[in-house]
């Protein structure tokens, strides 16, 4: 790949886009050169560019698509598999200041916004409206463009489905500069091919994003968290897929074991969940969230959930239904991603997908695979739709052999993972650091029309290179 | 055995607003919840009773009706029974005042089921009151030895035997029963309530006491009436202005810079 | 109480040794011009084995009497005892206001007295003055430090407040000493219902949070008990006592002793270093009385800048060791040791 780096000419012709907001080499904040897992590499821009428009994203595109630069766009920069690190240099564009709500449509349920508006932003301020934005990825503090990117996942899918479910809309810049109206808030398109939803999820390789139009639903009016602790994790695992059998409709439904509760309550400093019940250990936990619009409706549900889960080998069922147990039974959960990359030096992870009467199986698998290793392993899942998170951590541990390490146990994972009938990954995305493992998994003609489809959108191959498909 | 523990119903803090028209709190669309610190209390109370199953919780709140879901959350997580002083004689009650309504009340439910409380267990602090002494005053009236900021306890030749927190750390004492003991947050949180415990706790009766069952009881000493502290006013604290903020990433040298001017204004003059 | 002078009495706590706690000595500086305002005298009031030394220290700081009571039984604080022995002594002599530090003796002892009495009290405040009618209005924080509530207790007598130690700096000595009289307590002491079984102390040398000039407190972004290594480092470097907010005593990383805030300690320092600390109402609550606030933290839009007199935005562990270093070659440092940073 050969692109052309910026020169004094093409800031000057940036600057005259953007006045004041050029920023060039050693002055442009570090963060700029990374995302949440370093370990997938961390490369200075060249010049780094605060966006406040589309046309300024138009005019920026037109002025890098002539001089062959390479464009990457970040918004919060909280990525996972490297997907917003500009590897060969180039212009970062971010949108973190195209931050506002553009407007909301309470009878078509619909919300027109930029693509910098944080996850947690979005979420509250369509509360405020008794609306939902339904997807709910764990970094709240996400910019809404970024998740568009990666089709974020979060633990609500099992009912509400993933980010792709309620993007219907959206203004894209190409990567010659020409700006692109594509999709409408409606429920129902058979209008071509559907290129929002092939740009949700692109990762920022098919075009920039700088508009979003995304659907809402009503929001329910309450929510009831209810926990079960297990003696052992098969056991709750092997409730899992009864629970979907019958006909509970549960809003979202995790399972963890106890280390990772202990390491996760001990850095929020708050104990609520049971050690113990009647003095016998626990070891496993699931943890489900319903919803609905009055504590009548609720509350037989949640009644023969208890009994359900206590016939399927539960030691107790609780539930937590005031805002303040709500809280302290989330904080733990909420906290995990945070725990372990604050406790550990070097941590790496993948977010697999297996069928869900197949997790049980496949957690033995991977506890078991990593025995012969140095590191350990630290993991939680979406036990509703078998999404895994899976870390590698030491403290102990030089960063080469590490990663040594842990390429032979991810490779070992994906393998058994997809001859389970599973996926790579439910929500983080390719990014540069799973793109090897893409190549390796997926057939040769599926990355030939990956890599065909880029050519279309990106002759030049300036739009984030290196991730999710390599260039020629 | 029966233990009585006092909860308050009090707004989530989180969301505390100040209204700057009228300098009063901002009431409306704030939840309200089980005043942590009872919280706690009733855990003491709940482990007492998984060592001694025949030990009864009984559960006391004084406050308008809606004070009844504190009451249910403490019949779902670890009480027996539970009871509500409510009567608008009561309303406009400093801490004196409910601190005798409460032990008027105490006496009644005594009275009324042939019982005698051995231990008396509350929070420490309201959180939004923040005074921390209606627990001392009710022990006042009852005759009660009390323990204050108490962690864990156990119970062990008719005596309480409780760890406490001080103000340089810890210490146990042994206190002779009937006695009252407040709660500070201890190394656990409350138990959960548990599906079963929940159900049954939506559909039991909370007794009421009013006027009617106090009526024996001196109804100068409650509500207003029975206040001796009133408020004049409230107001939104002051805050510092806030002075210079520097950002290390934008400016490398403002630690050197800062260093300066603490020792230029005598901030700092000596180090080791 | 009904015939009340106009005198103002403080309740002046005393250790087991019979020394004076700081704060009973901090109110005799609101307690000498409230009582001058009310037209009445300055009374401190002390309870010990042997109550010399606590007499000793109070005399010079501007008390018209210092009331006493001596004797084996007030060795230890006890609520009964004390309780029983100073309702005694404010039914005999009727005041008109009575003053007791909050400290955790503080806050057991003045809600049974006032209860015993039947008067108001009002606890924690931050705020003595007379108003209009000549009453005491007692301000304190409410709602977790987010709002201020000015209270009085019009008729009934004593009026009772409690004040957290260092809101008040200690008065300035004087000249002028005034009268001992040793009192005793008539009857039966009633009997000591509690034993102290064990004591464990978390503070490991004599840590003083309340008379400290300098605090370097730590929160939440110390991220771990070896965190606050690197902030006793540096706290050792300028001569400062450690603090903690609620956040990094929740976490386990330090004990309770250390806590700063509402339902911790009220603390006064010339400077207050306030690093990984986002600036809750709670904690702020407990620092109002700090002279000059330093802050660092990751977060540009952390509270605590907002109230700070200089701030840093960036990571604590990369600017404490910075700012030590960068002090050391101001001040000129004795030392050729490197300080070792480690976390």
């Amino acid at each position: 790949m050969k692109y052309t780096p910026v020169s004094p000419d093409v800031i000057a012709l940036l600057e005259e886009v953007t006045p004041g907001r050029v920023v060039v080499g050693n002055a442009i904040n570090p963060d700029y050169s990374r995302d949440e897992m370093p370990i997938y590499g961390t490369h200075q821009p060249e010049v780094a560019i605060d966006v406040h428009s589309t046309a300024e994203v138009s005019a920026i595109m037109k002025i890098c698509h002539q001089n062959n630069i390479p464009v990457t766009t970040r918004g919060a920069g909280t990525g996972l598999v490297g997907g917003s690190v500009p590897i060969y240099g180039g212009v970062v564009i971010c949108t973190a200041q195209m931050n506002q709500i553009i407007s909301f449509d309470e009878e078509q349920f619909g919300v027109v916004t930029q693509p910098g508006v944080l996850l947690e932003t979005l979420k509250s301020e369509a509360l405020k409206r008794g609306l939902m934005y339904p997807p709910d990825p764990g970094q709240k503090l996400a910019t809404i463009g970024g998740n568009v990117s990666t089709n974020a996942g979060g633990m609500r899918a099992i009912k509400y489905g993933t980010t792709k479910d309620y993007v219907r809309g959206m203004t894209v810049v190409l990567a010659d500069g020409e700006v692109m109206h594509i999709g409408a808030n409606v429920a129902k398109t058979s209008m071509g091919y559907n290129l929002v939803q092939l740009i949700t999820g692109a990762e920022g390789t098919l075009g920039v994003i700088t508009e979003l139009v995304l659907k809402l639903i009503k929001a329910p009016k309450l929510e009831i968290s209810v926990m079960a602790p297990f003696a052992d994790l098969d056991t709750a695992l092997l409730a899992v897929p009864k629970i979907f059998k019958s006909s509970f409709r549960p809003t979202a439904l995790e399972f963890f074991e106890r280390d990772i509760l202990e390491l996760s309550e001990s850095y929020v400093g708050k104990k609520v969940w049971p050690r113990e019940v009647q003095g016998a250990p626990v070891q496993a936990y699931l943890l489900m969230i319903f919803d609905g619009d009055d504590m009548e409706e609720i509350d037989p549900i949640i009644e023969k959930m208890a009994d359900f889960l206590l016939d399927a080998g539960a030691m107790d069922v609780m539930v937590a239904d005031t805002v303040t147990k709500i809280n302290d039974i989330w904080s733990a959960r909420s906290a995990f991603l945070d725990c372990i990359m604050d406790s550990y030096k070097l941590y790496d992870e993948n977010d697999v997908v297996v069928p869900i009467h197949k997790i049980s199986e496949f957690v033995a698998f991977f506890t078991q695979e990593a025995e012969q290793y140095d590191f350990e392993v630290r993991y939680l899942g979406h036990a509703g739709d078998g999404n895994l998170h899976i870390f590698g951590v030491s403290n102990t541990m030089e960063e080469e052999p590490f990663k040594a390490q842990i390429h032979l146990w991810m490779e070992a994972m994906y393998t058994k993972a997809l001859e389970m009938g599973g996926e790579l990954t439910g929500e983080h995305g390719i990014g540069s650091g799973k793109i090897s493992y893409f190549e390796d998994y997926v057939s040769e003609r599926v990355i030939g029309l990956h890599a065909a489809i880029k050519e279309a959108f990106d002759p030049k191959g300036i739009l984030n290179p290196g991730k999710v498909v390599r260039g020629r | 055995m029966h233990i009585l523990v006092c909860v308050k119903q009090v707004p989530y803090a989180q969301n505390i607003a100040i209204d700057p028209v009228t300098n009063t709190l901002v009431r409306e669309g704030v939840e309200s919840i089980l005043n942590p610190f009872d919280g706690y209390a009733l855990e003491a109370a709940a482990r007492l009773k998984d060592a001694n199953p025949a030990i009864e919780i009984h559960a006391l709140s004084m406050g308008p009706p809606q004070a009844e879901a504190a009451l249910r959350e403490c019949l779902a997580m670890a009480a027996d029974k539970g009871y509500l002083a409510t009567d608008r004689a009561f309303a406009g009650s400093d801490t004196l005042a409910t601190s005798y309504i409460l032990s008027e009340t105490i006496r009644y439910i005594e009275r009324e089921q042939g019982i005698s409380f051995a231990l008396i267990f509350c929070g420490k602090q309201a959180i939004d009151g923040d005074t921390a002494q209606v627990g001392p005053q009710i022990a006042e009236l009852l005759g009660m030895a009390q323990v204050t900021n108490g962690l864990v306890c156990e119970l062990q030749d008719n005596k309480l035997f409780i760890w406490r927190e001080t103000d340089e750390g810890k210490e146990q004492v042994a206190v002779e029963l009937p006695c009252l003991a407040t709660f500070t947050k201890p190394g656990f949180e409350p138990r959960l309530a548990t599906v079963r415990r929940r159900t049954a706790a939506r559909r039991a009766e909370i007794s009421v006491i009013g006027a009617q069952e106090l009526q024996e009881s001196d109804f100068n000493r409650m509500g207003l009436k029975g206040s001796p502290t009133q408020v004049k006013r409230t107001f939104a604290p002051t805050l510092k202005a806030g002075g210079v903020v520097v950002d290390t990433a934008q400016d490398p040298a403002a630690v050197a810079h800062l260093a300066q001017l603490l020792v230029e204004r005598h901030i700092i003059s000596t180090v080791k | 109480m009904d015939n009340p002078s106009r005198d103002l009495w403080v309740f002046v706590e005393t250790n087991q040794d019979g020394t004076a706690r700081k704060v009973g000595l901090e109110l005799l500086n609101p307690g000498r011009r409230l009582a001058d305002q009310q037209g009445g005298k300055l009374v401190a009031v002390v309870l010990a084995e042997d109550t010399t030394l606590a007499v000793k220290a109070v005399l010079p700081l501007g008390a018209d009497t210092v009331m006493t009571i001596t004797g084996a039984p007030y060795r230890q604080f006890n609520t009964e005892v004390y309780t029983a022995a100073l309702c005694y002594l404010l039914q005999k002599y009727q005041p008109q206001t009575f003053l007791l530090g909050a400290t955790s003796n503080g806050r057991e002892l003045a809600p049974r007295i006032s209860s015993r009495l039947q008067t108001g009290l009002t606890a924690d405040c931050t705020q003595l003055h007379l108003d209009e009618s000549g009453l005491v209005a007692w301000t304190r924080p409410a709602f977790g430090g987010n709002i201020m509530a000015e209270i009085l207790c019009p008729k009934h007598r004593p009026q009772m407040g409690t004040v957290r130690p260092g809101v008040f700096k200690l008065p300035a000595v004087t000249a002028k000493r005034g009268e001992v009289i040793a009192e005793s307590f008539p009857f039966d002491l009633p009997l000591n219902k509690l034993q102290v079984v064990q004591v464990i102390n978390e503070v490991s040398s004599l840590v003083d949070l309340e008379g400290a000039e300098i605090i370097v407190a730590g929160g939440r972004g110390v991220g771990s008990a070896q965190g606050f290594q690197v902030l006793r480092t540096f706290a050792e470097t300028i001569g400062a006592e450690i603090g903690a907010s609620r956040g990094a005593v929740d976490a386990g990383w330090i004990p309770h002793a250390h806590q700063v805030g509402q339902t911790g300690k009220s603390v006064s320092p010339r400077l207050y270093i306030a690093c990984g600390i986002s600036g809750a109402a709670q904690h702020l609550a407990g620092i109002g009385s700090a002279e000059i606030v330093l802050a660092i933290n990751q977060d540009p839009n952390a509270m605590i800048f907002k109230i700070a007199d200089y701030g840093i935005v960036g990571d604590l562990f990369e600017v404490l060791p910075l700012l030590a270093q960068e002090l050391r070659s101001r001040l000129g440092s004795a030392s050729s040791e490197t300080t070792q940073y480690h976390v």
